[in-house]
């Protein structure tokens, strides 16, 4: 318990005169270590949408044309984005940027990788095809089936094949779920598996 | 339920002490309360329901977001079960820092429950103490992890961040200056006498009784029982855990134990700078299909998740039971009535460490 003469002894120095008569509040800088709304660095965004994928809130990430040809760049709404650092981890090209996330993954060879994968339900599956023709890498794999709307092509990523939508090279996938986006009733339905992995250093 | 009462005495959903609103009803015959009825409601959001379809790197902010005082846990134990159904295993450094980001965290909602009660008792320096202090526990937390709440640094396989040499060291010096300041707080509430006159003896909840109405976490081992769900995690263990127990079963039992649980934290934080051993913080791997039950310790008490996942983890169902759902029942039961105050009814309720956003999610 303090008594009375030890606070009379620490109010009568100089360093207590100082701050009672001379210090004011502490200016409201925000630390360089938080993990803040990302801003966008003027790498080149190749528009592969992986942020958009990882984003756990909705509508809190676009990545959109400029005015300047051929540019695109992502734009975060700040009203919906909850600063959760995942965008910023997994650009391949480091386009957005905040706190300490960059430093840190360098400092520990840390990422995290993507797996698509693409169920059908066959139960459901009315095989419409809409999903093989909205497809856009199928689109480049086999311009017919776009075109026609019919392919005969096994490397396309899927395709009706016996009446219900079979999926032949499910690692072509980019994961954009278009194909979820078209399906009339649900039945083809893509998993973005994200795994976080850091490099093993060479034994 | 309907019941004719003589007085009823509302302590509504506004009002000045409750963090989040809730309403209890008391029965009181003059100044005495025979019966408490808890009413709640307020902040139903339906989390659980959102949470079915998505995967994990997307449920996990949400499971986050229940509660924010006690995030991490959540995040804690939801990243378990869902690595509990796909085997996936945690490396050693990695499982640290886990119990480390998990420490800091129990530190500050121990601060703010505390602090909560200290305003019950209309003791508002004390209390304001509490908060100047957890301010430096929310500091070490942002060196840490990057946000002072919910944040997200447990992910399947590992930790987000590797902390470095600068990082432990200033967690290290700030734990001496909490345990510092906290030895100070504890002296002044455990020997005030307004203070014990207004918490011994108040809100008394036996050991029978707390085993009827399944209470769980600070406010179970005040009554007397050793039961914490930390003695059965293996980090835990490795870094030697034993629970803390008092016998006295009233208020003043309820926010010594939290008191003491902070600065055995600081113990634990210590054990763990300085024996983080080398190695990696990420193990890999991807969630599966599964359907598990597992169990953690929140600062409020034992938290629960039932998961059912699809082929590609992505939730099917999901059941979360939060410690306040039976420890709300348990201070309506036992620890109001009996009262011989309605003055006594806030401080009861509030030493219960009462959290409806995780109540009702």
């Amino acid at each position: 318990m303090r008594s009375i003469l030890s606070y009379v002894k620490h109010m009568a120095s100089v360093e207590w005169i100082k701050t009672f008569f001379f210090a004011k509040t502490a200016p409201l800088i925000t630390p360089s270590h938080f993990r803040e709304f990302p801003h966008v660095t003027d790498k080149e965004c190749t528009h592969c949408f992986q942020c958009m994928m990882i984003c756990p809130a909705p509508g809190a990430i676009e990545v959109i044309r400029t005015e300047k040809p051929g540019e695109w760049k992502p734009v975060i709404h700040l009203g919906h984005c909850i600063r959760c650092g995942l965008c910023v981890e997994i650009c391949p090209e480091l386009v957005l940027d905040s706190g300490r996330v960059h430093t840190k993954n360098a400092q520990d060879g840390t990422y995290m990788q993507f797996q698509f994968h693409i169920t059908v339900n066959p139960v459901i599956c009315m095989g419409c095809g809409i999903c093989s023709v909205a497809c856009p890498v199928n689109k480049e794999i086999d311009p017919q089936l776009a075109a026609k709307g019919t392919s005969t092509s096994d490397e396309v990523i899927m395709r009706v094949y016996k009446g219900i939508n079979t999926v032949f090279h499910e690692e072509k996938c980019t994961g954009c779920k278009t194909c979820e986006e078209q399906c009339p009733n649900r039945s083809v339905m893509v998993a973005r598996v994200l795994e976080p992995l850091q490099i093993t250093e060479e034994p | 339920m309907k019941k004719t009462v003589d007085v009823a005495i509302p302590l509504g959903p506004v009002h000045p002490i409750f963090k989040e609103p809730c309403r209890i009803k008391c029965e009181t015959f003059g100044e005495q309360i025979l019966a408490a009825e808890v009413e709640l409601g307020y902040m139903k959001k339906g989390i659980e329901r959102i949470m079915v379809g998505r995967p994990w790197q997307e449920v996990m902010f949400l499971a986050e977001r229940i509660c924010g005082i006690c995030s991490v846990i959540h995040n804690f134990v939801f990243i378990e079960t869902m690595e509990k159904i796909s085997g996936v295993s945690v490396p050693d450094r990695a499982a640290y820092l886990r119990v480390l980001a998990n420490e800091l965290d129990r530190m500050q909602s121990h601060l703010i429950a505390n602090f909560s009660y200290c305003y019950t008792i209309e003791h508002e320096t004390l209390g304001m103490y509490l908060l100047n202090i957890r301010e430096t526990v929310m500091d070490m937390l942002e060196y840490l992890t990057g946000a002072r709440v919910t944040c997200a640094y447990i992910v399947p396989g590992g930790v987000r961040f590797d902390p470095d040499e600068e990082d432990l060291s200033r967690i290290m010096k700030a734990m001496d200056k909490v345990e510092e300041e906290m030895l100070r707080y504890i002296r002044m509430f455990e020997h005030g006498p307004l203070i014990g006159l207004r918490s011994k003896g108040i809100g008394i909840m036996t050991a029978e009784q707390a085993e009827l109405v399944h209470a769980v976490g600070p406010t179970l081992r005040a009554s007397g029982i050793p039961s914490d769900c930390r003695s059965e995690h293996p980090t835990y263990q490795m870094l030697g855990f034993t629970p803390i127990v008092r016998t006295e079963c009233d208020n003043f039992a309820r926010i010594m134990i939290r008191f003491d649980e902070i600065l055995q934290s600081i113990d634990i934080i210590r054990t763990i700078i300085k024996t983080l051993p080398e190695g990696k913080i990420r193990g890999g791997g991807t969630i599966g299909r599964g359907q598990t039950t597992h169990r953690g310790e929140a600062p409020r008490g034992e938290l629960t998740y039932r998961i059912k996942s699809d082929t590609h983890g992505r939730i099917q169902e999901i059941a979360i039971q939060t410690p306040s759902i039976m420890n709300i029942e348990a201070c309506a039961r036992y620890m109001i009535p009996g009262g011989t105050s309605v003055a006594d009814v806030t401080s009861a309720y509030i030493s219960s460490d009462p959290c409806i956003a995780c109540t009702e999610r």
